[in-house]
């Protein structure tokens, strides 16, 4: 069974020499990565080494300076439909008038009406809140959810579109452990039907809930959990990020 | 019954008319936090004002109403900032000061060449409600339209870009095109404001009720409507005090917002007791 899967399985994602600067200061060079469908990649690497930048590249917000992006076969812009995308939550602003549902439901403004949605449209996002663990904030201010609600909430809103790829950026930064806990056992769940790409800081978790580990700092390499330098669990970031074969 | 003279009137009709549209994009204005965006273009609008003011003058041609102007003048400084906004984020600042100096300084040199232009400047500056005439409800109440009709068939849209491009950028919004749809509209209602409060008082109307109604409520069209409802009562006291008591109505309409909002403002504290 297990080879058959490996033979069918499909890849979703393929990017190839792609390099990426802001204004002269590279930012990502040569980057070569594929991704499988079903994938769970955890993303690490140190700040400003190029991980959202990675992201938004892969969403199609960016463009390559060189090299290709394909995400099913085609420029990452035209299948946009097909990604969820959670952004770090400090770019929200929190002050905005708007209700945890309705937040929810903007993750579906293609399929609204003129921007109105349908009752099962409604019913499904209420929904998804309940499987998040929002079920009492359905009608409150988004303003007034907690970090890890905050970020429920975000996960909630990439989740409605039925997303085939979803892209974290750093779902857990800065919240409850309980919450962090939460979030990582929804995504496992999710995985079964869902490719997943995740950047995080938290290296224990994500070496044990990945199935694959990339390294971006500037470069990118993608590797197994278990080959991953204990120094950089430490938050020693030093270049190379990857364990030698000899060590 | 006690007799409305006509131009009482008609000044409150113009007040209504513009509290529909301040009101909603007011209401876009706070939320996107581009107030001072909104003072730049409608202060830069004095140079299309006085440009149109100047020709109609210089060659005789009396069609050329300077309100032609204020259109012209504020959709191309909506369309300049929109671009600089979108392409060149870290210099946005610079440029909305500039093009607000810039604006208001074409202006003045324009007016100094029209002998009328003390007249002109203390309607455009300060408004002159109280000139309203029939043709003036009629254009106003075409531009209050026209800036509803977009504000309700592309809520959400407007929505989206105001709070989160990438999100809208995946949900197929253009955002380059609502941006610059958005300032366009909130161009078009600024002109139809300087009847009322004239180019200086502008950003008061267009921020402070909707910051008032934002007190009440979390939900941006509930917010709207509050907001609606708020410029209906500050524009219609405001015009009736002026009235009474001889006063500038877009001042006295200024001063009542504010006092609105500050009696108003320990109610936010009891209303969002989770900030």
């Amino acid at each position: 069974m297990f080879f058959i899967k490996l033979i069918f399985m499909k890849k979703i994602l393929e990017i190839e020499k792609v390099s990426f600067c802001y204004k002269v200061k590279p930012i990502l060079k040569d980057v070569n990565l594929s991704v499988e469908e079903g994938d769970f990649l955890g993303i690490i690497g140190p700040n400003g080494g190029g991980k959202t930048t990675l992201l938004k590249l892969i969403i199609g917000i960016y463009a390559p300076h060189t090299g290709r992006i394909r995400v099913f076969g085609k420029e990452p812009r035209e299948v946009r439909e097909k990604f969820g995308y959670v952004p770090q939550a400090y770019n929200i602003d929190k002050q905005f008038p708007i209700t945890v549902l309705e937040f929810v439901l903007l993750g579906m403004l293609t399929k609204s009406h003129f921007g109105f949605f349908k009752k099962d449209q409604k019913e499904k996002a209420i929904q998804i809140l309940e499987k998040m663990g929002l079920k009492n904030f359905v009608h409150s201010p988004f303003g007034s959810l907690s970090g890890g609600e905050t970020q429920k909430a975000l996960i909630a809103r990439a989740l409605i579109s039925d997303p085939e790829i979803l892209i974290l950026d750093e779902p857990t930064a800065n919240i409850d452990p309980e919450s962090e806990k939460t979030i990582f056992d929804i995504l496992t769940e999710i995985n079964k039907t869902t490719t997943i790409l995740m950047v995080s800081h938290d290296l224990q978790t994500i070496i044990s809930r990945v199935k694959k580990v990339i390294t971006v700092q500037c470069s990118v390499n993608t590797l197994l959990p278990s080959e991953v330098c204990e120094h950089f669990a430490l938050g020693l970031y030093h270049s190379p990020i990857i364990r030698k074969k000899n060590d | 019954m006690i007799s409305i003279p006509i131009f009482l009137q008609f000044a409150f009709l113009a007040g209504i008319i513009s509290s529909l549209t301040s009101g909603i994009m007011g209401s876009y204005v706070v939320i996107k936090r581009i107030s001072s965006i909104t003072g730049s273009i409608s202060h830069s609008i004095l140079a299309g004002i006085g440009l149109f003011d100047f020709l109609s003058y210089k060659y005789n041609i009396a069609w050329l109403d300077p309100m032609y102007g204020a259109v012209i003048a504020s959709l191309l400084s909506a369309f300049l900032i929109g671009w600089v906004h979108l392409n060149y984020k870290q210099k946005e600042d610079a440029v909305i000061a500039m093009i607000w100096s810039c604006g208001m300084a074409i202006g003045i040199i324009f007016l100094a060449f029209v002998p009328h232009r003390q007249a002109t400047c203390t309607h455009v500056l300060f408004g002159d409600l109280f000139t309203t005439n029939a043709i003036d409800i009629y254009i106003l109440s075409a531009l209050g339209l026209l800036i509803l009709f977009f504000s309700i068939i592309y809520y959400r849209k407007f929505l989206i870009i105001c709070f989160d491009e990438e999100t809208a950028y995946l949900q197929k919004v253009y955002v380059k095109t609502f941006y610059y749809l958005l300032l366009a509209l909130i161009s078009l209602s600024i002109v139809l404001l300087i009847k009322i409060v004239g180019i200086i008082l502008i950003i008061a109307m267009l921020t402070i009720p909707a910051t008032i109604a934002n007190f009440f409520t979390y939900r941006l069209q509930v917010m709207m409507v509050l907001s609606v409802i708020f410029c209906l009562i500050f524009n219609t006291l405001g015009i009736y005090i002026s009235y009474l008591l001889s006063w500038p109505p877009g001042a006295t309409i200024a001063i009542i917002i504010t006092i609105f909002y500050i009696v108003l403002l320990p109610i936010k504290k009891l209303f969002y007791s989770y900030e």
